[in-house]
C-alpha cells in the first residue's frame, strides 16, 4: 500500500452535520459565516464567525459519558461516530487515532482557572482538569470504540490536522496499524475571538468593505474564526474510497515570526513539490489546489506567490474553502474533507468571498475531471504541510 | 507515498537537557551519580495555597537576549536551552532540512494564566494579550525552529505526558521515510498553576518527594524541564563523521482505550507499546528499563505488570522521576536523554528514596545508588492521560 484510502468522513461543521449535508453545503457555494450570537462581541472590531449550530451531542453520545466531555471532545466523538458509520465496517481494535487541534481546549482551561480563583487551588473541579489536556478528544474516541493503536494529538495551528494526517500515514505505511482515524476539532469561543480581534487578525468592516471571509481577494483584511469536528477513516472500512492520501511534504518558512506568516514562498514551493514527488507525480498531474488561504494579508500573499512560482503560467483551478467555514475549522480537517469530496464527486467547489484577485480561484461549483488535488496548509509560525489526494488507489 | 524503510538505522548525534537536577547533561549526570534529587519547596507561585508544597523546579537562565525572550514562554525558553545543547553536540548536522518535533502538554499555559487573571480583574480590553499569545502548544516548536533557523518543518505533539515520547518515535519514522534529513525531537513543559492545582485536586500528588514503586508511595512530584535528541539516518551520520551517542532502535505506541486519566490496571496497553518497541528493535529482552514510574499507586503497579509480561521479571528497572519529578509533556524526552547517558556511562540510574518496595512492585528497582552494569539494549517508557503509551528502544554504540 503506497496510497491510503479514505473510506469514511464524519463532519460536524458550521451549517452541516454529516457528510451529505456537508456535501450539499459545499455544492451550494454559500458561506456559513454569520453574525455571532453565542457570545458578546460588543466593542470588538469583528462580529462574525462560522459557528456550529443545531448540533445536539445527545444524538451521538450517551448522556452519562457526555457529562465527562468538554465541547471539543463532544465534537470529536460525534464526528468519529459519523465517520465510522460512514465507512461501512467495523474498525480493527489496533486502529490508531491522530487528532489535530489548532488551540485545543482553551475554554476548558479558562473555566478551570475561573473555578480556581472562585474556590481556591485545592477545590477546582477535577473533571475540568481531566478535559484541559489537548488529547482529551482523541482519548474519548479511543475509549468509545476500543481503539488501541497509537493515539496522538497534534497542535500546529492551521496545519494541525494535516500534520496529524502525515504522521498517521507514516505509521500506516510502516504497518504499525492497519487503519487510523484522522481528524480535527476546534472550538470558537469568546476568549479566542477577542484575542484574535485584539491583535487585528480578524476580518472586519472598515468603511471600504463589509466584514467577510475573503481568501485570496485583494480586499481581504483578516481571517474569520470557524469551528468544527471532522474525522476521516483511513485504511479501514468497506465503502468505496472517497479518495486516497497519496503524498505529503513538510517544510518551515524560516522567515516567519512565531505567530505570523513569513515571506519565504520558496519554502512553500518546496513543501508542495515534496508532496507531489512523494505521490510519484509531476506538476502536470495536479488538476486543482485546495488552498490554505484564509483571508490573512500575509498568509494569502505567501501562498499566492508560492503557487505562481511553482506553476508559472499554468496554475490549476484554486479552491479556497475557508470562505465557507472559516479558519481553524477542525484544525484543517474540513479543507481536507472538501478536497476528498471533490474527487468523489468530480466537481470543484466554489470559493465564496473571492471576487477580486489574480489567481484562478473558483467562483462557482463546476463539474471537472479530477485525478489529483494538492491540499495546502500554511500555519502562522512558519509550518507548512502539503498533501496530494488522488481519485484512484494506484 | 514513501514508506518508512525498516532497515534505516537511526543515530542519536546530539542530546540536550534541563531539569531540576541540572542545566545540561554534565550537571544532570553529576546529580545522578551523586544520588542528588532536585525536589524542594515550591517557589514558583508565591501567595497561592495548594494542598502540597514541593516541586522539582528547573533553574533556567536565558539562552538568548532579554528582548527576544520577552516574547517567549518559560516552556519555550526551556526548550531552547535543551535544543541548543543538543544541536551544539551534533555540530555539523545539516539542519536546513531539520524538522522540530516537540512534545508539550501545557505549552505557554503559565503565561496564558496571567492573561486569564487579567481578564477576570481588568476585563478583556485591558488584559495583557501579549502573554496569551505565548500560550499555544505549537509555540515551543516554532520558537526553537526560529531561534536555530531550522527549515524542515514543525510538529507539535500535545498528547499529555506521552507527548515527547511520541514526538521522538514519530520523528524517527519521518527520517526513515525520507520526509526530513535531521530531526530535533524532544519535549518541554514548564510548571503552571493549572497543572499544579489539577494534579492536586485529582489527589495524585505525594506531599513528600515521590517514591516510585515504594510501599508508601502516594503520588507524583511535579517537575518541569526539557530534553531534545538530534536524530539522523545512521549512514548520513557516519558519512559526515559525526559522533554517535546511541541508536534509537524502536518505537512502540498504544492506547489503553480505558479511562481519561487512569491507566488500565493490568498494564496491557503499556505491555503492547513495549512489545512493539522490542519487535522493531529486533530483540526479545533488554538489559534495563527506564520506567515511567510516576509514584502513583495505579501507574507503578500497572507498569510493573507490563514490564514482567513484556520482558520478564529479571530486568533492572528504575524511575528517574525520583530525581526530577514528573516533567509532564517533556518527560519522554528528558528521560530519553537520561537513558542515553546511562548507556554511554554503562551506569543505570537508581530509584531514590525506595526504602521498601510495594507488594505489587516485585522487580529490581535499583534503589538509592547508581549501578554500574553492562547494557546493550534498553527501553524508556512514557505514558499519559488518555491511556496513551509510548516505549522507545535504545542500543548502546560500541567503542565509546
Amino acid at each position: 500500500m503506497t496510497r491510503i484510502p479514505i473510506t469514511g468522513i464524519g463532519v460536524i461543521a458550521p451549517g452541516a452535520t454529516g457528510v451529505e449535508a456537508f456535501r450539499a453545503q459545499l455544492a451550494s457555494g454559500t458561506t456559513a459565516v454569520a453574525t455571532v450570537e453565542r457570545f458578546d462581541t460588543a466593542g470588538l472590531s469583528a462580529h462574525k464567525a462560522a459557528l456550529v449550530t443545531g448540533f445536539k451531542p445527545r444524538d451521538f453520545i450517551n448522556p452519562m459519558k457526555m457529562r465527562r466531555m468538554n465541547a471539543l471532545s463532544r465534537l470529536g466523538v460525534a464526528a468519529a461516530k459519523l465517520a465510522i458509520e460512514d465507512c461501512g465496517g467495523t474498525l480493527d481494535p489496533a486502529t490508531g487515532v491522530a487528532i489535530g487541534t489548532a488551540f485545543g481546549p482553551v475554554q476548558t482551561s479558562v473555566e478551570y482557572m475561573q473555578e480556581y480563583v472562585a474556590k481556591g487551588a485545592a477545590l477546582a473541579p477535577p473533571q475540568l482538569f481531566a478535559e484541559s489536556v489537548a488529547n482529551a478528544p482523541g482519548s474519548h474516541i479511543a475509549i468509545e470504540w476500543g481503539l488501541r493503536g497509537f493515539n496522538i494529538t497534534i497542535t500546529q495551528r492551521e496545519s494541525s490536522t494535516m500534520a496529524a494526517a502525515m504522521l498517521a500515514a507514516t505509521q500506516l505505511l510502516k504497518g504499525a496499524v492497519s487503519s487510523a482515524l484522522i481528524g480535527g476539532v476546534d472550538e470558537a469561543n469568546e476568549m479566542l475571538f477577542s484575542v484574535l480581534d485584539r491583535i487585528g487578525a480578524l476580518a472586519h468592516a472598515n468603511g471600504a468593505v463589509d466584514e467577510a471571509a475573503r481568501p485570496f481577494d485583494r480586499r481581504r483584511n483578516g481571517i474569520v474564526l470557524g469551528e468544527a469536528g471532522a474525522v476521516l477513516v483511513a485504511g479501514g472500512g468497506t465503502r468505496k474510497p472517497y479518495g486516497w492520501l497519496s503524498g505529503f511534504g513538510m517544510t518551515r518558512d524560516t522567515t516567519a515570526s512565531i505567530s505570523d506568516w513569513g515571506s519565504g514562498h520558496d519554502t512553500v514551493v518546496t513543501a508542495m513539490r515534496a508532496a507531489i514527488d512523494d505521490a510519484g507525480l509531476t506538476l502536470a498531474d495536479i488538476d486543482a489546489v485546495y488552498a490554505s488561504a484564509n483571508g490573512s494579508l500575509r498568509g494569502d500573499a505567501l501562498e499566492q506567490r508560492a503557487l505562481e512560482s511553482l506553476f508559472g503560467e499554468r496554475i490549476p483551478p484554486v479552491v479556497a474553502t475557508k470562505g465557507i467555514f472559516g479558519e481553524y475549522a477542525a484544525g484543517g480537517a474540513l479543507q481536507l474533507a472538501a478536497a476528498l469530496l471533490a474527487l468523489d464527486e468530480q466537481r470543484l467547489h466554489a470559493s465564496p468571498g473571492f471576487e477580486e484577485g489574480d489567481l484562478p480561484v473558483t467562483r462557482e461549483t463546476r463539474e471537472m475531471a479530477l485525478r489529483h488535488v494538492l491540499v495546502n496548509t500554511l500555519s502562522a509560525g512558519g509550518g507548512v504541510v502539503c498533501a496530494v489526494v488522488s481519485r484512484e488507489g494506484e | 507515498m514513501r514508506k518508512p524503510d525498516p532497515t534505516t538505522r537511526i543515530a542519536i548525534t546530539g542530546a540536550g537537557i534541563i531539569c531540576s537536577i541540572g542545566r545540561n547533561k554534565d550537571e544532570v549526570w553529576a546529580s545522578i551519580a551523586e544520588s542528588r534529587a532536585g525536589i524542594a519547596e515550591l517557589k514558583a507561585f508565591p501567595g497561592e495555597t495548594f494542598p502540597t508544597d514541593i516541586a522539582a523546579e528547573a533553574v533556567a537562565e536565558l539562552p538568548i537576549s532579554r528582548r527576544e525572550a520577552k516574547r517567549l514562554s518559560r516552556t519555550d525558553l526551556l526548550a531552547i536551552i535543551a535544543a541548543k545543547e543538543a544541536l551544539e553536540q551534533a555540530n555539523g548536522a545539516p539542519t536546513e532540512r531539520a524538522i522540530v518535533s516537540t512534545g508539550t502538554s501545557t505549552g505557554g499555559l503559565l503565561e496564558g494564566e496571567e492573561y486569564y487573571f487579567g481578564r477576570m480583574t481588568r476585563g478583556r480590553r485591558r488584559a495583557p494579550a501579549s502573554r496569551v499569545l505565548q500560550q499555544p502548544t505549537s509555540a515551543p516548536s516554532d520558537a526553537v525552529a526560529r531561534v536555530f533557523n531550522l527549515g524542515g518543518g514543525v510538529i507539535s505533539n500535545a498528547t499529555a505526558c506521552a507527548s515527547a515520547g511520541a514526538a521522538i518515535g514519530m520523528a524517527a519514522d519521518f527520517l526513515r521515510a525520507g520526509h526530513a534529513d535531521v530531526a530535533l525531537a524532544g519535549g518541554s513543559d514548564a510548571l503552571c498553576r493549572l497543572t499544579y492545582s489539577g494534579f492536586n485536586v485529582l489527589q495524585a500528588v505525594d506531599p513528600e518527594p515521590c517514591s516510585p514503586f515504594g510501599a508508601a508511595r502516594k503520588g507524583i512530584t511535579l517537575g518541569e524541564g526539557a530534553g531534545y535528541l538530534v536524530l539522523e539516518r545512521w549512514d548520513d551520520a557516519v558519512a559526515r563523521g559525526a559522533t554517535i551517542l546511541a541508536e534509537l532502535r524502536g518505537y512502540g505506541a498504544s492506547c489503553d482505550a480505558h479511562h481519561p486519566t487512569a491507566p488500565i490496571e493490568d498494564g496491557r496497553g503499556a505491555e503492547a507499546a513495549m512489545r512493539d518497541a522490542l519487535r522493531e528493535s529486533g530483540v526479545t529482552t533488554v538489559d534495563y528499563v527506564n520506567a515511567h514510574g510516576t509514584g502513583t499507586l495505579l501507574n507503578d503497579s500497572a507498569e510493573t505488570k507490563a514490564i514482567i509480561a513484556a520482558v520478564g521479571n529479571g530486568v533492572p528497572v528504575s524511575s528517574s522521576k525520583s530525581y526530577f519529578g514528573h516533567t509532564l509533556g517533556a518527560s519522554g524526552a528528558v528521560e530519553a536523554v537520561v537513558t542515553v547517558l546511562a548507556l554511554q556511562h554503562q551506569i543505570a540510574p537508581p530509584t531514590l528514596r525506595l526504602e521498601t518496595a510495594a507488594d505489587d512492585c516485585p522487580l529490581d528497582y535499583i534503589p538509592h545508588i547508581p549501578r554500574p552494569m553492562a547494557m546493550e539494549d534498553v527501553l524508556s517508557n512514557t505514558f499519559g492521560f488518555g491511556g496513551s503509551n509510548v516505549s522507545l528502544a535504545f542500543r548502546r554504540v560500541q567503542g565509546l
